[in-house]
């Protein structure tokens, strides 16, 4: 839960910065292209989250993985964070 | 606070002007090259950082950026000046060689770039310089691959810019005549006199001609000014 409230916190931070507007209720189910951040804020949501986690497990699959939804985006990050990333 | 500058291909040649004049113009300077020269070593003296890196070694890339954020913070710009330019045929160039050339000259700026520019994303201010060569775009015999390189980083820079404007960040490109450098030492005799002659200024380029331009593109002077080339070349392709 706490790795989810970072990431909700940051995805928030940034979408200020980005001067972009999210939607009102961000849930699991949110796909990532219609909560209101664009392209750009995404990348800036990685590079944040990259100074405030030490990880960037994109970087780190041996494959391109993009997360769908917001869940699949915080489950990225949480076997990331386990050392369990499947894709390595 | 100064603002940091990483530069690669440091330790000579152009890399090493741009260095100087950063230093003179009090930015902070991040030398990145894969040995220390004599002249960095000097420069170290009145301020700059110097970091060892082989940018060929591309599965680095990223935990190179990671560190140097970490060490030194983000940077206001990022300067690609770090290229090899192997003088041969193509029908006889080894495939190792092609493989290294573009390795270096457009994989490795493409990496840093993606790296570097995200903490410039969070400040939503940053510069980007690519050093390219006039040969992207006239030609030269036995540089065909050094060509392709040097196109393709301009090709590079006029996507990145619409990209990453809306964040404040420019991106461009310099692109130097000859210079007479340790790259260029091979042009000797009739063929530098034939460049020498060709140029309206009667003269090549110099490093610090080039690095100039390099410094007005880091100013807040340019802050309009992105996806664009700068040629110096004393006027020679004109």
């Amino acid at each position: 839960m706490e790795l989810e409230h970072t990431i909700r916190q940051t995805l928030e931070q940034v979408a200020m910065i980005a001067n972009c507007q999210l939607i009102d209720n961000i849930t699991d189910d949110t796909v990532l292209l219609q909560s209101g951040l664009d392209s750009l804020g995404f990348a800036m949501l990685v590079a944040q989250l990259e100074e405030d986690l030490g990880i960037d497990p994109f970087s780190q699959m041996q494959i391109a993985v993009y997360p769908r939804t917001f869940a699949e985006f915080v489950s990225v990050y949480r076997q990331a964070l386990a050392g369990g990333n499947q894709n390595q | 606070m100064s603002k940091l500058v990483i530069v690669t291909g440091a330790s000579r040649g152009l890399g090493l002007a741009i260095c100087r004049q950063l230093l003179q113009a009090d930015y902070s300077v991040l030398a990145l090259a894969r040995t220390q020269s004599k002249e960095l070593t000097q420069l170290q003296q009145h301020g700059l950082h110097f970091y060892a890196a082989d940018l060929s070694e591309l599965d680095k890339i990223p935990t190179l950026c990671s560190e140097l954020t970490k060490q030194y913070g983000r940077p206001y710009a990022l300067i690609n000046n770090a290229a090899v330019g192997y003088d041969g045929v193509l029908a006889t160039m080894h495939n190792t060689e092609i493989n290294s050339l573009l390795n270096l000259n457009i994989q490795a700026p493409i990496l840093l770039s993606k790296y570097l520019l995200r903490p410039m994303l969070l400040n939503q201010s940053g510069r980007i310089v690519n050093i390219s060569s006039i040969i992207a775009r006239t030609g030269f015999n036995g540089l065909s691959v050094y060509a392709a390189s040097k196109a393709a980083l301009e090709g590079f820079t006029k996507s990145l810019a619409r990209e990453v404007g809306k964040a404040g960040i420019t991106v461009n490109c310099v692109a130097p005549g000859y210079m007479q450098t340790e790259m260029t030492s091979s042009l000797q005799g009739d063929k530098l006199e034939s460049v020498k002659r060709r140029s309206p200024l009667g003269r090549l380029a110099t490093p610090d001609d080039a690095a100039s331009a390099v410094l007005y593109l880091l100013s807040e002077q340019a802050a309009a000014i992105t996806g664009t080339t700068i040629t110096v070349d004393a006027g020679s392709t004109a």
